[in-house]
């Protein structure tokens, strides 16, 4: 335990940790991260690779619902909005695969300002339902879009070739993921220690208050908008990338709900908890349906027939569950085994 | 000429079923504060098992109508005890987020239940077309269209002459001087749920009579939001109203322009109407105090 240390200067406060066992347990988990598409099969391997594009995207959903209390029904839609980007830009306009990714944070950025305008003006549910509007418009235009969204059909692509990587294989395209993962932590991570992030915890706590203390509403919220819905399109891009197909079909509304599952589950506006809360949600269904194989008989059989149900009543039942029992989240979980862990075999 | 009224008449028959599920809207938000993200899903689980119930005891139009309220309520009062009652006090994100939990294992349960394939819900005489003015209607477009008179009338005596109706606005304007006046705030939410999810109910049996059941009822309540928000939230009977107007015009724009638009013709009428007032065509501005 440590003890007899203070902090002394405001630069020390902004730290993201001053502990050298954090320190050294997130270099452990960094080298067991990269090492690992060397000692894991394909299949774990593809599974760690959806862990780490929907981080990207739940980071998008954290620094709105999370940090600036903004309530998001319509993240598919930036999803959506960041794979088509990503995938037309490739394929329709010809640019190489690393602009074609910029356009994929970009033209989200730009919708998200558009759907930021409105909540300046609404309040909480009616924002929810104004992003949920956005949403279902996103994809009646893509379906409306004929040749060029490829409508109903969807845009075919390859993995790319980015930074002369030949991303092909699912090792190579492991790393990628890992490596704008990690970047969207550490971009999502300061940005909420920097002047901006605090200014829009103001904001979620009380607008009114931190607007009297010279917190510009207008420019903070939009900005929330923007660098949320940038994440999530790079996110959707990287999703398009993994799936090597953009369509409607592979972006339900369910997405939306996982993603506010995943911030819930894990503990609202915290960054560790979006990594938590995305690893439980993720490996969730094929836990469930590993312990029903286990169980066998019937229950196996209607595991197989209705996946898709079965998932999504395990999504509800998280979200009902751990807002009823624990709202503090994963993330409270963690912070009470770690206490355990360091006091030991002291309670306090 | 014909096919305008023709639009029109059908589209008021739509509408009113959003305008019951708008209604339920309106109810909980107004009582509790909160959207019931789960109306529709509450209204496609009573259909389903309205339906169950109709083709093993065969009951007859009226009566069918008399069960989906009755189950609708029972539901809404279970969901209401099991689920919302714990949540009393919790912040508006987390209760919200709850009935969105709430919606989504609804639906799953349906699915799992009674499979993804659509069903014919049957009942006497709901087919008959009749004839009014030179324009054929269908009997359960009439019924809807009554029924959600029926509503209206009954919810402004409700909230206006009962003296739940009275406690409800006592909540719903303040809660915690009506709880010192002895309102029980959790009597006051379970008659909220249980009426909203009746409406819901109602609504989704006859959208499954006259549209057949499919596990997309369910979209019945995404439908009814525009009609809750242009109404405002806090307005029970403008939703109701609004629900008609959602109705006819989305069932315009699905006439004459291409039906992609139709989809999605009564959120982007939301938005436009949100820009202009936040707070609904009938809903009471919001005054903020410090």
């Amino acid at each position: 335990m440590r003890s007899g240390y203070y902090k002394q200067r405001y630069s020390e406060l902004l730290v993201l940790t001053d502990s050298p066992a954090v320190k050294a347990w997130t270099v452990a988990l960094l080298a067991a991260l990269v090492a690992a598409p060397l000692l894991l099969g394909s299949f774990v391997l593809s599974y760690m690779t959806i862990i780490l594009f929907t981080l990207v995207g739940v980071l998008g959903l954290t620094v709105l619902t999370g940090f600036t209390g903004l309530i998001s029904l319509g993240h598919v839609g930036f999803l959506m909005l960041g794979a088509y980007a990503y995938a037309i830009g490739v394929t329709r306009l010809g640019l190489p695969p690393e602009l074609a990714l910029m356009l994929s944070a970009v033209v989200p950025a730009v919708c998200g300002l558009v759907v930021g305008i409105p909540s300046l003006r609404l309040h909480g549910l009616y924002l929810a339902i104004t992003t949920l509007a956005f949403s279902h418009i996103v994809t009646a235009s893509i379906l409306a879009g004929g040749k060029f969204t490829g409508a109903g059909r969807g845009i075919m692509i390859e993995r790319p070739k980015m930074f002369g990587i030949d991303l092909s294989g699912d090792r190579a395209f492991y790393c990628f993921c890992l490596v704008m993962c990690v970047l969207a932590v550490l971009v999502t991570l300061n940005f909420r220690r920097s002047y901006i992030g605090r200014a829009l915890l103001a904001i979620r706590d009380n607008d009114i208050a931190a607007r009297t203390m010279g917190i510009n509403l207008v420019r903070f919220k939009l900005l929330a908008f923007l660098v949320s819905a940038a994440l999530t399109g790079v996110a959707g891009a990287m999703m398009g990338m993994y799936l090597s197909i953009v369509s409607v079909e592979s972006f339900p509304f369910l997405l939306s709900i996982e993603a506010l599952a995943i911030v819930i589950v894990g503990g609202l506006g915290s960054v560790l908890g979006a990594v938590l809360g995305t690893i439980f949600i993720v490996t969730l269904p094929e836990m469930f349906s590993a312990l029903m194989a286990v169980l066998g008989g019937r229950l196996q059989d209607l595991m197989t027939t209705s996946a898709h149900e079965i998932k999504s009543v395990l999504y509800g039942l998280a979200i009902i569950g751990f807002l009823r029992f624990d709202p503090r989240g994963l993330r409270g979980i963690w912070h009470d085994l770690r206490h355990v862990w360091v006091l030991w075999p002291l309670r306090y | 000429m014909n096919y305008f009224i023709e639009l029109v008449v059908s589209g008021l028959a739509v509408g009113a079923i959003y305008g019951l599920v708008a209604m339920g809207f309106a109810v909980i938000y107004k009582a509790t504060g909160i959207v019931n993200f789960a109306q529709g899903e509450m209204g496609m689980l009573t259909a389903y098992t309205t339906w169950w119930l109709a083709t093993m005891m065969g009951t007859g139009g009226i009566a069918t109508v008399f069960v989906a309220v009755v189950l609708g309520a029972v539901l809404g009062l279970i969901c209401e005890r099991l689920i919302m009652r714990p949540m009393l006090g919790e912040p508006v994100l987390s209760v919200v987020l709850v009935t969105i939990g709430l919606a989504v294992v609804l639906r799953s349960i349906v699915t799992i239940l009674w499979g993804a394939s659509p069903h014919k819900f049957e009942v006497a005489g709901a087919d008959t077309i009749v004839n009014i003015a030179g324009i054929g209607i269908r009997v359960s477009q009439v019924g809807v269209i009554i029924a959600l008179v029926l509503a209206v009338a009954g919810f402004w005596f409700f909230l206006s002459h009962s003296r739940f109706g009275v406690a409800m606005r006592a909540v719903a304007a303040d809660e915690k001087t009506a709880r010192l006046m002895g309102v029980s705030t959790a009597r006051v939410q379970a008659v909220a749920w249980a009426s909203a999810s009746g409406l819901a109910g109602l609504a989704g049996a006859l959208f499954a009579v006259i549209y057949g059941l499919t596990p997309n009822v369910f979209e019945l309540g995404l439908k009814a939001f525009p009609a809750t928000v242009l109404g405002g939230f806090d307005s029970v009977l403008g939703s109701g109203f609004s629900g008609l107007i959602i109705g006819v015009f989305e069932n315009l724009v699905g006439g004459y322009l291409p039906s992609t638009l139709k989809e999605i013709s009564g959120f982007v009428l939301i938005l436009v109407v949100l820009m202009v007032r936040p707070f609904g065509l009938f809903g009471e501005k919001r005054i903020e105090r410090v």
